[in-house]
């Protein structure tokens, strides 16, 4: 049984945290059947798949979790009253809790951007069958975006170029939050903007509108000059524009983060210091693609972000070291086409995943993971995907990516 | 909207590195309009993961058939282009906004540049079907790129130009425009953008030039409708196709946005098929050398005035 510690990323100045909450269950292999604890308002920053969270059976936690256990006393108290279930006897339960009551039935979510408001693909993708929708990046006025072109394909990926174009939060919630309020899907928005006023003043509006079940920060659209990648590759702004959001609104907070940093962890720490109920990761890392003449850039507006499979070793080494130094829910974001996508996510310590430019080819594609990571778990005699969780994450902490990938001292 | 498992049946190369296929997908053939596309997905090995948009060159409700007709011009085409005889396709369509004829016109014009006259064929179809008399001009650089007479309806008038002059007219198609712009009530174009670009001027002085908008009934009864609406895209002269990168194809990701007069126009959705005046053409052809990138919020209305292309170097 392995558990996470946290690690001095700058300097010694760092604040050290002296617990280590995250449970990380190493085995596989049928366990007692536990309940997911549906109301963590009390307890708002608990979430991770809620089972191995709140896994009663101490018997078979490591040494190390025993402190926390300690500390999740409501744990016990739902092992007493849920009477231990026969794993693989019921349905599969893929439910998750991101923090602040947001409960999703599965943790398969679509990324930002690349799925609309959740009604452009009409009939063709069951959208309540989806874990959550983050919709496009939102933002106080309405923007026009980058000039055309402003997507492409690259090797194994895509660039794109959008600008936030959006209509605005005014009108986002006044064409589809209605809509939104009738599903059963929840609808997680995703807020961009130039200022923390400007993140503030979206939250805000968004605030106790039937339909938003959350919001999701997009701190590091590479996209917009001055708009995201301030905050992204800022501890402090980054630490700052959560914190205003959280003083905001207590609507279940998430912050994705950029990978064009040179050391994502001090960043992750900040944001989870600062209130975030979980962490998003990754956005799109910085590109470019030429004219085919090479005459040019090819993108209307130069640099793009690029997104697809080219980016997942990327962002799984982003999920690994974050997953060591924060102890809120990561949802993965990066490439994932495929259910073996998923489970790497998983195990290198995600909660949840969110499927972006695979959409495009494969809509219907969320929806089947669903599907197969259910598959996954009742082939392995498993109620919930909690044992799945974390099994790559090393015993101790490893270096940082930061400091070299070839050369070490 | 909605995905079919298309097979293929027959596939033709028509011309050097342009081919027809010819697929089986019977819902698509009922449901797709002229100008209508679809989005094809190439297959896992392919490697790519964007699906690639093609407009509907054909479709026949009755054997269940729809047709594209392609140019082999990168990775996309090239796989596709391998595609066997019972090879199956997933096809996601019918997509977009489908070209709109006035009930009541008798005469329409079509233009095609190269290619673009995939996205014409249907309508001629149709048009025939309806009892309206087509003349379609086709512009191609030379003899060896010229569509095949053979593969068009009999009752349609195919006049062609070539730059070298080595079939029919010599020079540009534009140049045929004029002639035949008094005779048609409504003209329907696909192409390159520098050509859509000179058709479109063409259509604007049109009016002035025959001096008929006055007179008459007025269409429409006078009532203002919508930039954008079907009705007023049936009352314009002429309507273009677009063409742009896509991602999504069904209005989620606004990757495939032209410039409007109203500003940013998704071709997948409000196009691809627009009437000319709702295009700004000016920041369209711009677009064709981007500037540098902008964090201006309102950037591309501007960005025209600035000599394009100088800033990214
Ligand atoms: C609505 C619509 C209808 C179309 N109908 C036809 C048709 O009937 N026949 C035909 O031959 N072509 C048509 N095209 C253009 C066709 O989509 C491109 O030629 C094709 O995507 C090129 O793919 P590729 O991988 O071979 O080329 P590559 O250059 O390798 O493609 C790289 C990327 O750029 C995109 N791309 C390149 N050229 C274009 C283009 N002109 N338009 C849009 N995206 C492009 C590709 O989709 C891909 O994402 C249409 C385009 C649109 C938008
Ligand atoms: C066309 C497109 C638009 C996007 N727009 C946004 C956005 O508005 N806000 C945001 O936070 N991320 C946006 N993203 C980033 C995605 O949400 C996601 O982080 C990224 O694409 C990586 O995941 P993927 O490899 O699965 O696509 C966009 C991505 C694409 C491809
Ligand atoms: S291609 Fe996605 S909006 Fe048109």
């Amino acid at each position: 049984m392995k558990a996470r510690k946290r690690v001095i990323t700058s300097g010694g100045k760092a604040k050290r945290s002296p617990t280590v909450r995250k449970i990380k269950p190493a085995w596989v292999g049928p366990v007692a059947r536990t309940e997911r604890p549906r109301s963590t308002a009390a307890r708002p920053e608990a979430a991770t798949p809620a089972a191995p969270r709140a896994d009663p059976v101490a018997g078979l936690r490591a040494p190390d979790a025993a402190a926390d256990l300690a500390s999740g006393g409501a744990a016990a108290t739902l092992a007493a009253t849920e009477p231990a279930a026969r794993p693989g006897a019921g349905t599969v339960d893929l439910a998750v809790d991101l923090g602040r009551g947001l409960v999703l039935e599965n943790p398969v979510l679509v990324a930002s951007g690349t799925f609309g408001y959740g009604v452009e693909y009409g009939e063709v993708v069951d959208v309540q069958r989806i874990g959550a929708i983050c919709c496009k990046g939102t933002t106080l006025r309405p923007r026009v975006g980058n000039q055309p072109p402003r997507v492409t394909e690259t090797p194994a990926g895509m660039l794109n170029s959008i600008g936030l174009q959006n209509p605005g939060v005014d009108a986002v919630i006044e064409r589809y939050a209605a809509i939104w309020a009738g599903w059963q899907v929840p609808v997680i928005v995703n807020v961009a903007g130039e200022s923390i006023e400007d993140y503030v003043g979206v939250v805000r509006k968004l605030d106790g509108v039937p339909g938003v079940a959350g919001v999701e920060l997009n701190i590091s659209c590479p996209n917009v000059g001055k708009g995201g990648l301030q905050f992204a590759i800022d501890r402090d702004a980054a630490s700052a524009v959560t914190r205003a959001v959280r003083a905001a609104t207590d609507l279940p907070l998430i912050v994705k983060l950029s990978p064009n940093v040179s050391d994502v962890r001090p960043i992750a720490r900040a944001i989870a210091d600062a209130g975030a109920d979980a962490l998003s990761a990754v956005n799109t890392l910085s590109g470019m693609a030429l004219r085919p003449d090479r005459s040019g850039p090819l993108l209307g507006n130069v640099y793009g972000g690029l997104s697809g499979p080219a980016i997942k070793p990327v962002a799984l080494r982003i999920v690994y070291e974050v997953a060591q130094v924060v102890d809120i829910p990561i949802i993965a974001i990066g490439g994932v086409a495929g259910i073996d996508d998923v489970l790497d996510y998983l195990a290198a310590g995600a909660v949840a995943v969110q499927v972006g430019t695979a959409v495009f080819a494969d809509p219907v594609l969320p929806v089947r993971l669903v599907d197969e990571l259910r598959a996954v778990c009742a082939a392995r005699g498993l109620d919930s995907y909690g044992p799945l969780v974390g099994t790559a994450l090393p015993r101790r902490p490893v270096p940082p990516s930061a400091k070299g990938v070839e050369y070490r001292p | 909207m909605f995905l079919s498992d298309a097979e293929l049946i027959e596939a033709r190369r028509i011309l050097p590195r342009q081919w027809i296929q010819w697929y089986h997908a019977p819902a698509l053939a009922s449901a797709v309009r002229a100008g209508q596309f679809v989005h094809v997905r190439t297959g896992d090995w392919s490697g790519l993961v964007l699906r690639r948009p093609f407009t509907v060159n054909t479709a026949d409700p009755a054997t269940g058939i729809v047709s594209i007709h392609f140019r082999e011009v990168g990775r996309g085409t090239a796989w596709l282009a391998h595609m066997r005889a019972g090879d199956r396709l997933d096809v996601l369509g019918p997509l977009g906004q489908g070209f709109q004829v006035d009930p009541r016109n008798r005469h329409l014009l079509l233009i095609a540049g190269g290619v673009g006259i995939a996205d014409l064929r249907l309508l001629a179809d149709e048009a025939i079907h309806d009892g309206r008399q087509v003349v379609l001009l086709y512009g191609a650089r030379d003899a060896s790129e010229v569509y095949p007479s053979s593969l068009l309806p009999d009752e349609l008038e195919y006049v062609v130009a070539t730059e070298d002059g080595s079939v029919g007219h010599r020079g540009l198609v534009t140049d045929l425009v004029t002639e035949y712009e008094a005779w048609a009530d409504q003209a329907f174009a696909c192409g390159p953008v520098p050509m859509l670009r000179v058709l479109a001027g063409i259509a604007a002085g049109r009016t002035k030039r025959l001096g008929v908008a006055t007179l008459g009934r007025k269409r429409g009864g006078g009532k203002p409708v919508p930039m954008g609406s079907p009705q007023a895209r049936r009352k314009a002269f002429l309507q273009v196709s677009m063409e742009q990168r896509m991602g999504c194809a069904v209005g989620a990701c606004l990757g495939c946005v032209v410039w409007g007069v109203d500003g940013p126009q998704r071709v997948c959705r409000e196009g691809p098929v627009f009437a000319s005046e709702e295009i700004d053409w000016e920041a369209t052809v711009g677009t064709a050398r981007p500037a540098a990138p902008s964090d201006r919020r309102t950037a591309p209305r501007t960005r025209r005035a600035a000599p394009a292309g100088r800033a990214g170097r």
